[in-house]
């Protein structure tokens, strides 16, 4: 076959760089071609270049821009900045401050709550917002089950909702209520909302601006790429400082952070240690690092039952004695998961609701406290019956025993965890075999396991989180799903909670509360192991300043308010150095992929040159 | 690419390798052959993709967990309206009533709505289906141009140096994952690394520009996963092509082009590849099926928003509509781009050609 | 391999011993072809030293290389003098984690290979072998699956099934076998066709005897090049999925330290000895596999264009 080589050619045509200067610009054909009828452009002239442009890094896909289905946390902070609900939690105490109602109160009976709706909010097509929109937003809640999806428990207890006039909101309950004060509820405007046909299949995400009127009206959405945001200048509190706010996604949490780096974003939540200890050495940027809102816990199966009796699953017989459930925890050495897993990014794990809220924090008295040691782990056990074989703890039919633990397959922190505790209760002779899915409802539901990873977003008012551990939560029967956690059913705990929900005192509340935490605890069924910070960092060189949430030392995204990013102010842009890059950078980027592009092209050319030369 | 486009075949002078005993027979029977030919694939690719839709329905309901608690874990809902989600997806039907249901819908074209967008699931595909065909299709006619020429190349000098180094580093990158290389490329490339500065986003695909800045945005946003898709995929075409190439080499007919005179570039474009070129065709359309298909792992490291990126969201629900809607169109543009490539074939060899 | 049949004449050649004869000198042959590729050489040896590395870890690195609880050093240090390549996120030694996870990857990919190939023999041989509505209906099937989405129908099966070590091993050979079955199929046709097959159809062979002692033997050859290539698509697979948190979480293998790196955050933070070598592992492996295929494949056919 070498004779074809012989042939090496003269005169030949330098294809090579043509070709692939031709390759390049077809795939820039390609871009313009794909990318116009896409997105045709808007009519609207674009805006000034020194814009301020407030950007949030975000990983959570919005499931749906009504208020009546949204569930994510992604979504519901974008309807804080929309809508307001009737109140709002001071940022500095955690209280009930006013926000569409200015005043509120309960009838003697504790049964009729009224709220005073103020006359300074307008929607964002000018039309006054009024007490009739709140009744309206209500009451299709109760009436309309598919408007119920999102927030349908909170309407519950409702008796009737109605708006005697426009400054005047009076509902009425079936039974007293202490959460009246934390109705987190988006009120949407009567007149756009009341055209809607099928509450189910309506995502608000047609017909942009949407009238709302939060601190900032939703201008522009495009699905999994951006959510855009301009301040509402007629917001009673007074209009938001940056000339636009918007919602960036980054699927993968480097790409953000990178993001970050290069000023592309403002602002990124959820870094991961490495993250947040790589950015504390960059320039113009800030770490955030504040007491978060979860609890994150190990959760037994208290062999599972139904309301009506019917056992569900087969969690292990072991876990009912309580000792093994305290040895268990006593094995875990919560410090070393706050220093090796979060690294310093989270709070020793004790009471059930975390510290921020201080009202409610309870943590065990140290006598009551389980603390680490291995050894006296080993000898509860022993007390509780389990023997060993083999250095294995075996259950009373002589088999080892093996724990099956719940994880979520998308927390790196459940997977950490889950090793460690896996060499810990290794020591103690008690086998554990980790399950991570993406989907542990199934049996978890189902109470097919033993342990579980767990955890909560705890609100300023604890009701939920503290509802879902009552007998009243199980499920009805064995088909049925209820909202029980872990199907914890406690006859002393479900009394407290009664207590409390009917205690419109808050000094007395919270001191239920605490009582109620302190069975929990005694229990053994819910381990707190830590409570996660909110680690997150913005460019400092963009944001002046923002409020944080609780002021001192809070967290910035997913804030219980829309404190962050309604007081958030933008550097003056003389300061800025950043920001008008933008266009440079693309243009830069672009220049430097030609010449990439060509270059190789020159190279092969050369190259092919140069070998013909050795020939010939 | 017009250079590399199969042109009609050789001329008439070019003695050619014996064709078939097909190749002789009228051009009557021929056109009756093909059609024949192109009924039977088409027949094939239809059963084809009724499995898949089969397939998807099934096998995707093995997926532990009930997408309705999955879905509204976490918030407060009442069995009421469980059992209301329950009616609305249809799932209190039994299985066998959702299937048929399911085929009869998607005969019309109605893939059901998604559970966690509550958006007909089409028009999620419509949304993510643009991002990935500009993706995949730039990525495709840049590697398939650059594994042809580049083959083309290695073929002509084979066991030279530069062969080698061409196929060596074919080989190489043909080995590394993907999504490593995209990371290392958003090291490098995106954050910079000493002095090299970081030129190019690190994720998404536009940051809401508007006209010509809005298309050069979108380029901008390309270069890094097309650089990522481009270095994994065109070993293979280069190799294919290379070897196809090296077969054809031994032929006869070159000899004789060369003895008339022709240049040697001449009789390689002209000659030489279109001939190669037709096995490489099967591997071309292939080809561009499996990268749609095997987007997924660069679209999720650049933030993409895609049909991949979406088909992994989907997944965690699980977001049944969804999946399944993604599994079918994934595996339709497979059997597709395999069906072209088999009615195309026929077309373009020219020893079923007009002589 | 009892002598039951050892006809009258037991000073003439054994047909045993003869056969046994033959295939030495072939595989003398194959390996003295082989040798030439200078490339398939490289693949062989850089495998060998792997395979080496992977089978003496538990004496050189030893188990406890992937406890969390004794980890030596802080979370993700950089490379020094007393951890080559640096800490993982719990303070575990990243260059034993590295070595360790080689065996995961290197098992991961041997398995599913290996089951590929066999289920890819099992039906290329029967349905060349019987031919006929059998043949029509399993290629069908098999078409089939050549024309579904590899990476697509994988991540479905790891995320139908439980996630563990035997999922994904499950999840490539399902999706990789058709090729082979095409391959086998092909070659077995070519086989039957020769005339000691109907020679041994007449002195009584069975169905089995043909397949396993005629077919088998002449395909194996093919199968063994094609084991090559796949071993080294069914590493990226592992990896791949492992990469997309389908994988078993404790386990070590290149794909989860991957994905751990990236869950860390090690790619944003610049903690590059975290991400740098268990790719380079991967593509190492994968490369050496695909070479030594590749110099099977010239060997066995050089006529055969090598087509990966």
């Amino acid at each position: 076959m070498n004779t074809q080589e012989a042939h090496g050619g003269t005169g030949r045509r330098h294809r090579a760089p043509r070709l692939v200067a031709a390759t390049g610009a077809l795939a820039l054909a390609f871009t313009g071609a794909a990318a116009t009828p896409l997105h045709p452009a808007p009519a609207q002239a674009r805006a000034a270049e020194d814009k301020q442009v407030l950007t949030v890094a975000v990983a959570q896909s919005v499931d749906s821009l009504s208020p009546f289905l949204a569930g994510r946390l992604v979504s519901t902070s974008i309807h804080r900045l929309m809508y307001e609900y009737l109140l709002n939690y001071d940022p500095k105490t955690n209280e009930p401050v006013p926000a569409f109602a200015t005043a509120w109160e309960a009838s003697e009976d504790k049964l009729t709550w009224t709220y005073t709706i103020r006359d300074d909010s307008k929607w964002s097509d000018g039309k006054q917002a009024t007490a009739e929109d709140a009744a309206w937003t209500l009451g299709k809640m109760m009436s309309d089950d598919a408007a119920a999806t999102a927030n349908g428990s909170f309407v519950g207890n409702f008796e009737s909702v109605s708006a005697p006039s426009k400054d005047k909101l009076v509902i009425k309950l079936k039974k007293p209520q202490a959460t009246m004060t934390a109705l987190d509820i988006p009120i949407v405007p009567k007149h756009v909302w009341e055209k809607v046909g099928d509450f189910s299949k309506f995502n608000n995400d047609q017909k942009f601006p949407i009238v709302g009127n939060g601190p900032y009206v939703l201008t522009d959405y495009k699905v999994d790429q951006y959510v855009k945001m301009e301040p509402n200048k007629d917001f009673w509190r007074g209009a938001p400082k940056f000339d636009e706010l918007v919602f960036k996604y980054y699927k993968d949490g480097d790409a953000a952070v990178a993001a970050l780096k290069k000023g592309e974003v403002s602002f990124v939540p959820n870094l991961t240690p490495a993250q947040a200890a790589d950015l504390k050495n960059a320039g113009n940027i800030k770490v955030n690092d504040a007491p978060g809102r979860r609890f994150f816990a190990l959760a037994v199966n208290p062999g599972a039952k139904a309301r009506n009796g019917d056992k569900l699953g087969d969690g292990h017989e072991s876990l009912l004695d309580q000792r093994v459930r305290n040895a268990l925890f006593k094995a875990v050495d919560r410090d070393t998961i706050i220093d090796k897993v979060f690294q310093g990014h989270a709070v020793k794990g004790e009471g059930y609701i975390p510290p921020r809220y201080d009202k409610y924090f309870w943590k065990p008295s140290p006598e009551q406290e389980l603390t680490f040691d291995i050894e006296a782990a080993d000898k509860l056990l022993d007390e509780a019956g389990l023997k060993k074989k083999d250095g294995k703890r075996v259950d009373e039919d002589g088999e080892p025993i093996v724990y099956r633990v719940l994880c979520h397959a998308t927390d790196p922190n459940d997977k950490a965890v889950g090793q460690y505790l896996e060499e810990w209760w290794g020591r103690l002779g008690i086998g554990m075999d980790l399950q991570c899915s993406d989907n542990v409802s199934d049996p978890w539901l189902a109470g097919t396991y033993d342990l579980a990873f767990d955890g909560w977003s705890v609100n300023p008012d604890p009701d939920f989180v503290l509802s879902i551990h009552t007998c009243d939560a199980l499920p009805a029967t064995k088909e049925d799903v209820g909202a029980t956690d872990n199907f914890i059913c406690d006859k002393k705990y479900d009394e407290l909670y009664e207590r409390q929900l009917a205690e419109y005192d808050p000094a007395k509340r919270a001191d239920l509360v605490k009582q109620m935490q302190s069975h929990l605890y005694d229990l053994g069924y819910m381990n707190v192991m830590a409570y996660p910070n909110a680690v997150e960092a913005y460019r400092s060189d963009q944001i002046k300043s923002i409020t944080t949430m609780p002021a001192e030392a809070g967290n910035i995204y997913g804030q219980d308010g829309y404190w962050s990013w309604w007081s958030a102010e933008p550097v003056a842009s003389d300061e800025a150095s950043s920001g008008d890059q933008d266009s440079t950078g693309v243009i830069i980027g672009i220049v430097a992929g030609v010449v990439v592009l060509v270059a190789v092209g020159a190279f092969m050319a050369v190259r092919r040159r140069s070998t013909a030369d050795e020939r010939e | 690419m017009t250079q590399i486009a199969p042109v009609p075949a050789a001329p008439a002078d070019g003695p050619r390798p014996a064709g078939p005993p097909a190749g002789r027979s009228g051009s009557g029977n021929r056109t009756l052959t093909y059609l024949r030919h192109a009924a039977g694939k088409l027949a094939g690719a239809a059963v084809s993709l009724l499995a898949v839709l089969v397939t998807s329905f099934f096998l995707f309901r093995l997926i532990p967990g009930d997408p309705v608690t999955q879905m509204t874990r976490g918030r407060p809902i009442s069995q009421d309206q469980l059992d209301a989600l329950q009616r609305e997806f249809g799932l209190d039907l039994p299985v066998w009533q959702q299937f048929l249901d399911y085929c009869g819908n998607v005969l019309t074209g109605d893939f059901g709505t998604s559970y966690q967008f509550r958006a007909p699931v089409m028009d999620k595909i419509g949304e993510a289906v643009l991002p990935t065909l500009l993706l995949t299709l730039t990525a495709f006619v840049i590697y398939t141009a650059l594994g042809v020429l580049l083959g083309t190349r290695s073929a002509w000098r084979h066991n030279s140096r530069g062969d080698r180094a061409n196929t060596g580093l074919a080989l190489v990158l043909f080995s590394v994952p993907s999504f490593w290389l995209g990371l290392l490329a958003i090291i490098v490339f995106a954050n910079g690394v000493g002095p090299v500065p970081g030129l190019f986003p690190t994720g998404g695909m536009e940051t809401g520009e508007e006209g010509l800045d809005h298309v050069l945005d979108v380029a901008h946003h390309m270069v890094l996963p097309v650089l990522t898709l481009v270095a994994v995929d065109y070993g293979q075409t280069l190799l294919v092509t290379r070897s196809a190439l090296l077969d054809e080499m031994g032929s006869d007919y070159l000899t004789t082009a060369r003895a008339k005179g022709l240049r040697d570039d001449q009789v390689r474009n002209r000659h030489a590849l279109p001939n190669a070129l037709l096995p490489t065709m099967t591997l071309i359309f292939v080809n561009l099926g499996r990268t749609v298909a095997g987007v997924i792992l660069v679209e999720t490291v650049f933030s993409w928003p895609g049909l991949g990126s979406l088909f992994y969201q989907a997944l965690s629900v699980p977001d049944l509509p969804l999946v399944q809607g993604l599994f079918f169109f994934f595996a339709a543009t497979m059997i597709l781009a395999n069906m072209l490539a088999d009615l195309i074939y026929p077309l373009l060899d020219p020893r079923v050609g007009n002589q | 391999m009892t002598t039951d049949d050892t006809t009258a004449g037991g000073a003439t050649l054994d047909p045993r011993r003869l056969a046994r004869e033959r295939r030495r000198a072939s595989a003398a042959r194959f390996w003295r072809r082989y040798r030439s590729h200078r490339a398939g050489v490289a693949g062989l040896a850089v495998l060998a030293v792997l395979a080496l590395v992977a089978l003496t870890a538990p004496l050189t690195i030893g188990a406890e290389v992937s406890d969390v609880t004794t980890a030596p050093g802080s979370p993700m240090e950089a490379p020094s003098g007393r951890f080559w390549l640096g800490t993982d996120r719990f303070g575990r030694d990243l260059f034993g984690l590295v070595v360790w996870g080689s065996r995961v990857s290197l098992l991961v990919g041997l398995l599913a290979a290996a089951l590929s190939v066999v289920i890819g023999a099992l039906v290329g041989i029967t349905a060349g072998h019987f031919g006929g509505a059998y043949s029509t209906v399993i290629m069908r099937i098999t078409d089939w699956f050549l024309v579904m989405p590899a990476l697509v129908l994988a991540i479905a099966l790891a995320t139908v099934l439980s996630r563990s070590l035997g999922t994904v091993v499950l999840a490539i050979g399902i999706v990789t076998w058709p090729t082979t079955a095409r391959l086998v199929r092909a070659q077995t046709l070519a086989v039957e066709s020769r005339p000691y097959i109907e020679r041994a159809k007449a002195l009584g062979g069975g169905h089995l005897h043909i397949m396993t002692r005629h077919v088998l033997p002449n395909v194996m050859p093919l199968v063994l090049a094609q084991t090559t290539l796949l071993i080294s698509s069914s590493i990226l697979t592992e990896a791949t999925l492992a990469f997309l948190g389908l994988g078993d979480p404790t386990v070590v293998s290149w794909g989860s330290l991957l994905q751990d790196a990236r869950e860390a955050g090690a790619v944003s933070s610049g903690k590059w000895w975290y991400v740098v070598p268990p790719g380079i592992g991967i593509a190492v492996v994968a490369l050496a596999f695909t070479l030594c295929g590749r110099a099977v494949e010239s060997v066995l056919n050089p006529r055969l264009g090598v087509s990966r």
